[in-house]
């Protein structure tokens, strides 16, 4: 008997343990909606999230931030595969081409109406959330945009010129850039970017028309052919080779320390990095300056909003994601953290045109930004995209690291994407 | 406690009654109570089995299911049989992995294991002041979050602004980038390894130490052995079961390394740009997680497992032979 007893209380205390681990969220109260938010750091939305709850008092935000997108993508997948989610889950564009190859894990965002603000957002980045079947998984939030952010005393000690229109003009291609990289080391012995993946590669590999993928769909890999990958990647070599990098990965300690104590002179800023670099290096306000990318147009970063299916709410879900990410908010969110809106409508308006930077010496980082990602074509981009392009940055940073000799890195750069696309 | 009150309690009053009329139910009692008796200790033990079931039985047997499976965890299943396998075994990714666990093991247990040992004798002395004290400090390192240590010991190792490296150029050494170079990696990741796990073998070879019987090293000093004599002759050998156990338990630690190798391959899970120093659980994570490969990741964490049993029969079967041969 005692011993049935003691079982059952354990039965009981093990089904306890399940209830508390399976149904923690959902519970709705009073008739009111309690909407899930997935988040990760450096979104910007906090704000927008207390704006909205004060308004919609019938819905409760239970907003969890995962930490960083990767932490989100990782939690995201889990979630899914257990077949449960929250109501809204925040996608890092990095990620984005592995979730929309699984469509069938969100609501179409059609059936509840995407179709009405699709206009309102930029072309190509509208695409990053459209799954191959065309449903859409994601609605964009900012767009990075891309320019390079460069530091005035550091220029000047240099011998270069320092006014950011100047700097422009010094580097309309990636040549010109290299070479100026290389006119900076011999004035100062030091590297002028942080590394050859973020300052060249990423950018200069996005600026075509396809990438990794061509027009074929999932299964038209051409990024062992695409001449625009390979032009990327010879850029990136070409920097190596005239030792313009001061060779500090991004993200790394070294990196932040970097952007104080001047160990690199530019920096591949999208519009968000703004924000990271005067929390970094609050000490080097005003000796940054903003100019324009060579070849004039790069993105870094961004994030959809997707609902996942097992949502309880999707209306509800979409209604808030719609209010979020409408113009008016988006420079709301841009004013106040630097996120720069993916809706080109506000691109000409005086908020964004007579947009400055007080941390960048006054730069005009408004224009400079929306030239930046209004000159960006959709690129396809499939279920492997961030697979092959761990590999190519990989194979990059191992010449940059003086781990593999130059001649061999693009075959080393084919190799490891067949190796990881085989496995 | 409450489980045991009523079966004393309720015979108690019956028994004078029973006594008279036959004599046949007590014992029948009695028997029910042994029986329980012997049930109860199941019951004990159960929470943990239950749970173990849960949370270790079953995600095991289903790795081996998986890892049958092209599985990707938001999409689809197919069924492809040992092709998981296949491909892992002809994949260099993963004979890398192979070859940096190994390394990194090899760097992180052996100097660890020598330095527990010497820390043990030290604080075994009988001199030592204070003696609780520094063995209380000795699991500091252990209990001691492991991202913080590797974030402190990541910005030792630091290339450019590291104190390693700051100490190595007053000799007129060059800077190491320890994170890029194949063999500085695996120092930087066995020393993390090696800072985290020492103190607890210290302490476990200095509680073999004490319950070594002081009368055979008199026996030895009488006979003429000094202190190193006396190490070797007769610490060393008293102390091999628990060696044999350090060993083991550091040996699966190590092929298991996973949080050290993940934090200074961060924003990205493949171990530095040339995966010099991926391990297998983290190369597992990078495609189960990572790349959503499932099927894939469980073939990796079969192989792990598999690895692990033979090691651990080797371990057993040396032990047992030392064991005997005493």
């Amino acid at each position: 008997m005692t011993a049935k007893k003691f079982a059952k209380s354990v039965i009981a205390g093990a089904a306890a343990l399940a209830l508390l681990a399976g149904c923690s969220g959902g519970g709705d109260t009073d008739g009111k909606i309690t909407l899930d938010v997935w988040t990760f750091g450096g979104m910007g939305l906090d704000e927008a999230f207390a704006t909205y709850q004060e308004e919609n008092p019938n819905i409760i935000l239970k907003v969890t931030n995962a930490g960083g997108s990767d932490e989100q993508a990782q939690a995201l997948t889990t979630a899914l595969a257990g077949g449960k989610g929250p109501d809204v889950a925040a996608i890092e564009v990095g990620y984005m081409s592995q979730f929309k190859a699984q469509p069938q894990n969100f609501v179409d965002l059609r059936t509840l109406g995407s179709d009405d603000i699709e206009s309102s957002f930029l072309d190509w980045r509208w695409s990053q959330g459209v799954a191959a079947d065309g449903s859409v998984v994601g609605i964009p939030t900012d767009v990075g945009g891309l320019a390079m952010a460069y530091r005035t005393d550091l220029f000047e000690a240099a011998g270069l010129p320092s006014d950011r229109d100047e700097v422009s003009a010094l580097w309309p291609t990636w040549d010109d850039f290299i070479e100026v990289g290389a006119e900076y080391r011999a004035a100062t012995g030091k590297g002028m970017i942080d590394n050859v993946n973020s300052a060249i590669f990423n950018p200069a590999v996005r600026q075509g028309s396809e990438m990794y993928y061509g027009a074929g769909g999932d299964d038209d890999l051409i990024y062992d052919s695409n001449p625009d990958v390979q032009e990327a990647f010879g850029y990136a070599l070409e920097a190596i080779d005239s030792d313009i990098s001061s060779r500090t990965p991004s993200w790394s300690e070294a990196w932040n320390a970097g952007m104080n104590n001047g160990d690199f002179a530019v920096l591949a800023a999208p519009a968000w990095m703004m924000t990271y670099i005067s929390q970094q290096a609050p000490d080097t306000s005003g000796k940054w300056d903003i100019a324009a990318v060579p070849e004039n147009a790069g993105n870094w970063g961004g994030s959809q909003l997707a609902i996942p299916a097992k949502s309880d709410h999707p209306e509800e879900a979409f209604a808030f994601i719609e209010w979020l990410m409408s113009p008016e908010r988006q420079l709301e969110i841009f004013q106040a953290h630097g996120n720069f809106p993916s809706t080109p409508e506000l691109y000409d308006t005086p908020d964004i045109q007579n947009f400055t930077s007080e941390f960048f010496n006054d730069a005009p980082v408004g224009p400079i930004y929306a030239n930046s990602v209004e000159s960006i074509e959709p690129i396809f981009e499939g279920p492997q995209q961030r697979i092959i392009d761990t590999a190519i940055l990989n194979s990059l940073s191992q010449v940059e690291n003086g781990e593999e000799p130059a001649a061999d890195a693009w075959s080393n750069a084919l190799k490891n994407v067949k190796t990881a696309l085989g496995g | 406690m409450v489980l045991s009150a009523p079966p004393r309690s309720a015979p108690a009053p019956q028994r004078p009654k029973s006594t008279k009329s036959t004599g046949l139910k007590p014992r029948r009692r009695i028997k029910s109570a042994t029986r329980m008796d012997a049930f109860a200790p199941y019951m004990y033990i159960a929470p943990f089995f239950a749970l173990f079931a849960v949370f270790g039985l079953f995600p095991t047997v289903f790795t081996f299911y998986v890892a049958l499976f092209d599985w990707n965890p938001i999409g689809g299943q197919t069924f492809i049989g040992l092709d998981n396998f296949v491909t892992l075994y002809g994949d260099e990714r993963f004979w890398n992995a192979m070859r940096n666990t190994f390394s990194i093991w090899i760097l992180s247990t052996v100097p660890q294991l020598l330095l527990a040992l010497f820390l043990a004798q030290l604080l075994n002395n009988v001199r030592l002041k204070f003696a609780n004290l520094f063995r209380m400090t000795m699991l500091v390192p252990y209990i001691t979050s492991v991202v913080a240590t590797t974030i402190v010991f990541a910005s030792l190792f630091g290339r450019d602004y590291g104190l390693i490296n700051s100490f190595l150029n007053l000799f007129g050494v060059q800077s190491i980038d320890f994170a890029a170079n194949t063999f500085a990696s695996h120092i930087m990741v066995s020393t993390m390894v090696l800072w985290r796990w020492f103190g607890y073998n210290t302490l476990i070879y200095l509680a073999a130490l004490q319950a070594i019987p002081k009368d055979i090293y008199e026996a030895a000093a009488i006979d003429g052995a000094g202190g190193f004599k006396q190490f070797f002759y007769v610490t060393i050998p008293s102390l091999r079961p628990v060696i044999i156990f350090t060993i083991i338990v550091s040996t699966i630690g190590g092929l298991q390394v996973f949080t050290e190798p993940l934090l200074l391959s961060a924003p990205g899970l493949t171990g530095g740009a040339g995966r010099q120093f991926q391990t297998l659980s983290l190369f597992m994570y990078e495609q189960g997680f990572g790349n959503f490969q499932f099927g894939y990741g469980s073939a990796i964490g079969v192989t792990l497992f598999a690895l692990i049993v033979v090691f651990s029969v080797i371990n057993y079967l040396l032990s047992r032979r030392i064991t005997s041969d005493e």
